[in-house]
């Protein structure tokens, strides 16, 4: 199988600063990659580079499908309406009837179907990262990343949108990378977690997790994986 | 409104009727519409109260301060013969044409700067300098230049408020969350797009506020403007009326000046109210 993504031998600085070591790294479809790390270790860096924001220093990033980036600090336009910025996820391409219908299904969908003509600041938390979330798969993306996407979100809300997330993505074969500091997040949604060292990042260690999510924390294997991750971030 | 506390966590219900009013926050405490009109009748009843007992009993030296009655013929007269709406529409003509002029020239200018570091190296500093000067300094040069008629008044609002507005839009532009440019790129906006989609909505908010404040400096200076090389407007209107030591048409200018400069700003701040801009105050 051809993976989505392929990191060779990546590297990142900015000038005097190295963030990336090397990282070589590859995502197929459908499959869910966590990268988890100190903070301040580069994981934002990462996702821009593997976004194709940001150009490597050293390495290459091959991405084979189109990608879709959902970040920590809200990325809704805040002058457009929640249903306007799910309807910029469609490409352009599409005609407007046809975008309307999807941004209606999906706003439906999602639950935020009577907030359409509310504007980002007029929703919760919660209804910004659903929409943020609708506009990133209202089109029929190959590949999600995903940079701390429910880190501003409290504790209830943020089970609520992994829920939410999963059960998205169940009928796809989308990829995801999602970048974040929460192991208890990456326990329960990734099929495979990268352990990225201080900074500059390099990968320490990776692992792997059973089928199905969101899982619970007694799913065999998370409780281990969840302390493997612990002790190699010196947490333990 | 009332359906969006319907459902869903994090929207509280609000006991106040504006259901985006927010007592914790300062000076949002909101007065009843009725207050809002009525206070600044009240002031500026109790100023022409003041002022017209002063009158009465000739405390100010004599020819220096018209009687509020004086000024209302005044007013009364100028209404009828029509000269008095000639002149507004004069002035309304030369803000419009320099401030509108100015926004042209300096949106577009502020928003290259914010994005071409060599060219904010290169032209910040001149900016800065220019907008330092007062245009009063340009009138000879306006004169010469431009010669008699509108064109000199016009040009010296332009410059009056380019500089202000071509700061404020890089200020702005510079402002804008990187975020919103890394999403355009991953929905796939380029060139023009980001400008028109992106960075132009994102900063209306702030840039409403330098042109609330431009427009009130451009009409500030349409009266400097008009004292030279015009035969119209409120600016000639005071100047001619001070030759003549009609100290009661001045006043009636001053009043007209600041009641077009209150409907201005509350244009303005209306147009700062609408869904496009006002989630930039209510974030």
């Amino acid at each position: 199988m051809i993976p989505l993504l392929t990191t060779t031998g990546l590297g990142f600085s900015y000038p005097g600063v190295p963030v990336i070591a090397t990282l070589d790294l590859e995502v197929g479809r459908g499959e869910w990659v966590a990268c988890v790390g100190p903070s301040g270790c580069g994981k934002s860096t990462l996702l821009g580079l593997l976004a194709g924001h940001l150009r490597p220093t050293r390495g290459t990033v091959v991405r084979a499908g189109t990608s879709r980036t959902i970040y920590q600090d809200g990325g809704l336009f805040p002058w457009l309406t929640v249903a306007a910025n799910v309807g910029l996820g469609v490409p352009r391409t599409v005609d407007q009837a046809t975008r309307a219908r999807r941004v209606r299904d999906w706003l439906a969908l999602s639950g935020l179907a009577e907030f359409a003509d509310h504007y980002p600041h007029q929703l919760s938390g919660g209804m910004r990262q659903r929409a943020e979330l609708g506009r990133a798969l209202v089109a029929d993306t190959d590949m999600l990343l995903l940079d701390e996407p429910f880190s501003a979100l409290d504790y209830q809300t943020r089970i609520g949108m992994r829920r939410e997330l999963a059960s998205a993505l169940a009928p796809r074969d989308c990829a995801v990378v999602l970048v974040t500091h929460d192991i208890e997040e990456a326990v329960q949604l990734a099929d495979r977690i990268v352990v990225l060292g201080p900074r500059p990042a390099a990968i320490r260690r990776v692992l792997h997790l059973p089928p199905g999510r969101p899982r619970s924390p007694t799913t065999p294997g998370v409780a281990a994986a969840t302390q493997a991750i612990l002790e190699e971030l010196g947490l333990s | 409104m009332a359906r969006l506390y319907r459902a869903d966590v994090g929207l509280r219900r609000a006991r106040h009727p504006d259901p985006w009013h927010d007592a914790s926050v300062p000076n949002r405490t909101s007065l009843a519409p009725v207050w809002r009109w009525l206070l600044p009748f009240a002031v500026g009843a109790a100023l022409i109260a003041v002022w017209a007992a002063a009158s009465a009993t000739d405390q100010f030296p004599r020819g220096t301060v018209p009687a509020p009655a004086a000024v209302a013929r005044a007013f009364a007269v100028e209404l009828r013969s029509g000269r008095l709406f000639d002149d507004v529409v004069a002035s309304l003509y030369r803000v419009g044409f320099g401030f509108v002029g100015a926004c042209l020239v300096g949106v577009p200018l502020g928003l290259v700067l914010a994005r071409v570091a060599v060219a904010r190296a290169a032209l910040l500093p001149w900016i800065n300098f220019f907008r330092t000067l007062s245009p009063i300094a340009w009138i000879p040069f306006a004169i010469l230049w431009f010669g008699i008629g509108d064109p000199p008044a016009i040009f010296l609002i332009f410059l009056a408020t380019l500089f202000q507005i071509t700061l404020a839009t890089v200020g702005a532009a510079a402002s804008v969350p990187r975020v919103y440019y890394r999403v355009a790129d991953d929905l796939g906006l380029r060139g023009a797009a980001v400008w028109f989609e992106i960075t132009l909505p994102a900063i209306l908010p702030q840039l409403m506020v330098a042109l609330r404040i431009a427009v009130g400096v451009a009409w500030m200076v349409v009266v400097a403007a008009e004292m030279i090389a015009v035969r119209s407007g409120l600016g000639y209107l005071i100047i001619d009326a001070r030759n003549g030591l009609r100290m009661d048409l001045v006043v009636v200018g001053m009043i007209v000046i600041g009641a077009i400069g209150i409907g201005l700003d509350a244009l303005f701040a209306r147009l700062a109210r609408t869904p496009m801009m006002r989630w930039g105050h209510e974030r």
